[in-house]
């Protein structure tokens, strides 16, 4: 690959495939995302509340509930029909969820029933009136002058790490005490860290206590950058909620999804028209072509990214180049799905919906383990993690960071190494079903039987993030439920990465379809599996087998500490991936249908491996 | 007539290229992922998920009042210590998943709370000490009333209510509404610039169709493929225990809607015929008219949610009448646009 041509290629795209926007192309778009930025940070700090009025609370104007009622905006106040509540209950139908009722006695609450049992929806609606009545007295509260009659208990709450030296004496000098003495700039929380990425509202939720009033919250309330600790009375407290993976999965993200529509449209108007012909004929390589063309998107995703980054800094976080470098992995892992997905895409219709697919499918697997982020090493699966540690300041190894960055790199080369592979002149031009064009993409690479080792190899990657994705999805599930699904899950992923490069060779006649054949096939594909799965011992680095699941998912063994069962499972699964392979290879040989069929034989054979050896040994 | 024969022929098109099946797969990703989000969370929250009571340890010398607020909060363990040192000792073994220590400074009582810094249960943990919290503080205050202008408003009792209940209703369902409308529009778009830049729609001048016949069987499919979705979806949550009120008052909702995004993608995939900036613009315009909405007195997602829970009042019914104007104002203007257009513009 020739550096010049590289850049002359991507001079060409900055200049024609995006020059294609002209300048009021250009204002149209610089125009619409400032704008949604604007109303996106009003709605954070405004808090656009989809739940405007979903219960419907008869409260009367006179009563004491009223204004806890009016002020929550989920609840909708309707006016009070006494004869509804006449015979001592609320029907549901009457256009009440709930019903407060003023008697000389007392108040009473209804709550909106059929057959006898209150709705589920008024039950929801009774806790939201719950939270109402809690919030009103809070506000009441801030405006009584004894302030210590009004706020007579003060919290300091401390995250710490258990047998910490530094925590156990921020804890033992009594220093979180301190929170009390009011207007206590940013280091007065006391926590063991001295972390003060806290944002506005750390220090402001620090002052609760000493010089009137409790901070009013602020953009900084969401405790979008640290779970530090907070200070002040009881209902300050917020529960450490994944918010900030939420903000920042779509903050990174987003853009992504916006970027890879340029860029798969881009691609695809190459095979239409052969219009890709001209470049293909000039004295150039495909891969300078692709990478020449790749490159700009990947420059604009980086500066994007640096721009959220330097954003995210000005409002307080602590992130650094650590967080460009953590969305790298997921900038390619997007371009390349979305490469391979316009290799095969007969349409922009069929391109449309490949790359939504994908980025959903994305979008998942970078969002979810960051769900996580401050509560399980399963997090790590994700390169957003390393963003979020990074924003919060409670920083990464490297083990950690090659484990967050790894797979997904690695996925994103195999794609483009498999794109690369059709990126011809008798590929490009011609118009067949996605899964054919994948089929060819792979049996691009295969030449003999043998092959199969080196492409089997390449999947591993993909089963590799595949079965971690399966293993977040499932880890927060009972262990008796979720292993055997994670038993279940690998099995399918497993047999379909060793079966289908397999299967590839037969449909391209790359070698007979006799059962000599198909036993060598199925030995390689087993052979690549198995060695290229050793790479999954590096889920040791993150000490991810401490989750039950996860040991289940990656069978190391080193849960047990005997070295016989180590030394067992480090060979019995080459044995079991050469048969399983073997018998899907065996299927493939005689058709579509005997694939499918030996297919479900291997993945049938693989589930009872996992729970008969597996679970008995572990 | 032959408007129905455009709308087969695209219909054709989108199963052959099992387009419709990915559509289906995109929202079932995002249908699961919104759930699993739900019970993964609410499992974080909930204290028969997350393993047993919370057990903490209260030293100091208020420690009585926070252990008989303690005691009140159902799925809290407080286990009184004498001994700070013990308490911590207690907690970092393991054996208490909090320290808690309660004193008496200036009249008031100032608890600080030692929690697990790395800890599945650290949410759980955090949200049991703060419903302790929040009944001692409720107890000091009633003590205390004497000093208050206006004692506290008495709490409701608690109701063992879902804290997921309105997900479903305000997140799952205008998601489920508004991304088959999305997706009738983005196709709409790919559809139109596709056969403009293969030239293809030219080749259509030579039938007896009109070209408003052409971009009305188009249009018109994917507009109605929108509702025919949600009617599936609404099926579905209503099979898994989900009930959804007002479908009907919905599928017109979604309907209108998908007119409105199908009209402004034909507009714009003829006025820009180039599908990068076309599709780009599109999006783009839909994110901003769905963060514009921000500005109505309800947002089109309370709009679906109030009809879904069976919370409508009238400002949604009018939001409702709001939108079926406004699709047939946009395809009444897309037709008359796309009458002044003449194919060989594009040639």
């Amino acid at each position: 690959m020739r550096p010049r041509k590289l850049l002359r290629i991507a001079r060409w795209e900055t200049t024609t495939g995006v020059g294609g926007l002209d300048r009021g192309a250009v204002a149209v778009v610089l125009a619409a995302v400032a704008f949604v930025g604007a109303v996106g940070v009003v709605g954070l700090v405004g808090g656009v509340a989809i739940e405007d009025g979903i219960y419907r609370v008869g409260v009367d104007e006179n009563s004491r509930f009223h204004a806890p009622a009016a002020e929550d905006p989920s609840l909708a106040v309707v006016e009070p029909d006494p004869a509804v509540v006449a015979d001592g209950r609320l029907e549901t139908g009457q256009g009440y969820d709930i019903y407060v009722q003023e008697t000389a006695d007392g108040t009473r609450l209804y709550l909106a029933e059929t057959g006898g049992e209150p709705t589920e929806k008024s039950r929801a609606a009774a806790t939201a009136f719950r939270e109402a009545v809690e919030a009103h007295n809070e506000r009441r509260m801030r405006l009584e002058s004894n302030e210590t009659a009004a706020f007579p208990v003060v919290v300091t709450l401390e995250f710490v790490a258990r047998d910490d030296a530094d925590g156990a004496d921020a804890d033992g000098d009594g220093d979180g005490g301190s929170g009390g003495n009011g207007g206590g700039a940013g280091d007065g929380s006391g926590s063991g860290d001295g972390d003060d990425t806290g944002g506005p509202g750390g220090p402001s939720g620090g002052t609760g206590t000493g010089d009137g009033g409790v901070g009013v919250p602020s953009l900084g309330a969401f405790d979008l950058f640290g779970t530090a600790g907070t200070a002040g009375s009881p209902s300050d407290i917020s529960p450490p909620f994944p918010f900030q993976s939420l903000v920042l999965a779509f903050v990174f993200v987003l853009p992504l999804n916006f970027l890879i529509q340029a860029y798969g449209s881009s691609m695809l108007a190459e095979r239409l028209d052969r219009r890709g012909e001209l470049l293909l004929v000039a004295p150039v390589s495909p891969a300078e072509i692709v990478f020449g063309k790749t490159l700009p998107y990947l420059a604009a995703a980086l500066g994007i990214t640096t721009v959220i980054v330097a954003g995210l800094r000005w409002l307080g976080g602590g992130a650094g180049p650590l967080s460009v470098l953590a969305v790298v992995p997921l900038a390619l892992l997007f371009l390349a799905t979305t490469f391979l997905g316009a290799m095969f895409a007969r349409s922009y219709k069929e391109l449309t919906f490949v790359s939504v697919t994908v980025s959903t499918l994305l979008t998942t697997y970078a969002f979810v383990p960051a769900v996580f982020a401050g509560t399980s090493p399963v997090a790590f699966v994700s390169p957003l993690t390393v963003a979020v540690r990074d924003l919060t300041g409670a920083g990464v190894t490297a083990g950690q960071l090659a484990f967050a960055t790894g797979p997904a790199t690695l996925v994103a080369g195999v794609c483009f190494l498999l794109g690369l592979g059709v990126y011809r002149e008798e590929d490009l031009f011609t118009q067949r079903p996605v899964h054919l064009k994948a089929l060819d993409a792979l049996a691009g690479r295969i030449r003999r039987p043998r092959s199969l080792v080196l492409v089997v190899a390449l999947m591993v990657p993909f089963v590799f993030v595949a079965e971690l994705l399966a293993v977040v999805l499932l880890f927060a599930l009972p262990v008796a439920v979720s292993v055997p699904a994670v038993f279940g899950a690998i099995a399918v992923i497993e047999e379909l990465a060793k079966g289908v490069p397999v299967y590839a060779g037969f449909v391209r006649g790359r070698y007979d379809r006799t059962l000599g054949a198909a036993v060598a096939a199925g030995s390689a594909a087993g052979v690549g599996f198995f060695l290229a799965e050793k790479l999954s011992l590096a889920v040791q680095v993150v000490g991810l087998p401490e989750v039950a699941v996860a040991d289940a998912a990656f069978q190391t063994g080193l849960g047990s500490g005997s070295l016989a069962v180590v030394a067992l499972l480090a060979v019995a699964p080459l044995l079991l991936h050469v048969v399983t392979a073997t018998v899907s290879a065996v299927g493939g040989s005689r058709g579509r249908r005997g694939f499918l069929a030996g297919l479900a034989a291997a993945a049938l054979l693989h589930l009872c491996y996992n729970v008969a050896v597996v679970s008995r040994l572990v | 007539m032959s408007r129905i024969a455009v709308a087969r022929r695209e219909l054709g098109s989108l199963s052959r290229e099992k387009t419709i099946v990915l559509a289906i797969l995109i929202q079932v990703i995002i249908a699961g992922f919104s759930s699993f989000l739900v019970v993964g969370l609410t499992s974080l929250y909930d204290p028969d998920a997350a393993g047993g009571d919370v057990e903490v340890a209260v030293t100091g010398e208020a420690a009585d009042a926070m252990v008989a607020a303690a005691a009140e909060t159902e799925g809290l363990r407080p286990r009184r210590v004498a001994d700070p040192a013990d308490a911590r000792a207690a907690f970092d073994r393991g054996e208490v998943a909090a320290a808690v220590r309660a004193e008496r400074r200036d009249g008031r009582i100032a608890v600080s709370a030692s929690v697990p810094q790395s800890s599945l249960r650290k949410t759980l943990v955090v949200v049991q000490l703060r419903t302790a919290l929040k009944t001692l503080e409720r107890d000091e205050r009633v003590a205390r009333s004497d000093s208050l202008a206006a004692p506290p408003l008495s709490v409701p009792p608690a109701t063992d209510a879902s804290p997921y209940f309105g997900f479903s209703y305000t997140v799952l369902l205008p998601l489920l509404v508004f991304l088959p409308v999305f997706i009738s529009g983005a196709v709409l778009v790919d559809s139109l610039t596709e056969e403009i830049e293969r030239g293809t729609l030219e080749l259509l001048r030579v039938t007896p169709l009109s070209f408003v016949g052409v971009v009305d069987g188009k249009a018109g499919l994917l507009a109605a493929l929108a509702p025919a979705q949600v009617l599936a979806w609404v099926a579905l949550l209503s099979v898994n225990g989900i009930a959804v009120s007002n479908v009907a008052a919905l599928v017109v909702m979604a309907a209108a809607l998908a007119v409105v995004a199908a009209g402004v993608a034909a507009g714009l995939a003829l006025a820009v015929p180039v599908r990068q900036r076309a599709q780009l613009t599109y999006s783009l315009g839909a994110l901003a008219a769905f963060a514009a909405a921000a500005g109505l007195p309800e947002h089109p997602a309370t709009t679906v949610a109030r009809l879904a829970i069976g919370s409508a009042a009238r400002t949604t019914w009018l939001h409702l009448a709001g939108y079926v104007v406004a699709a047939v104002v946009v395809a009444v203007a897309v037709r008359r646009y796309a009458g002044t257009i003449s194919p060989e513009r594009f040639g």
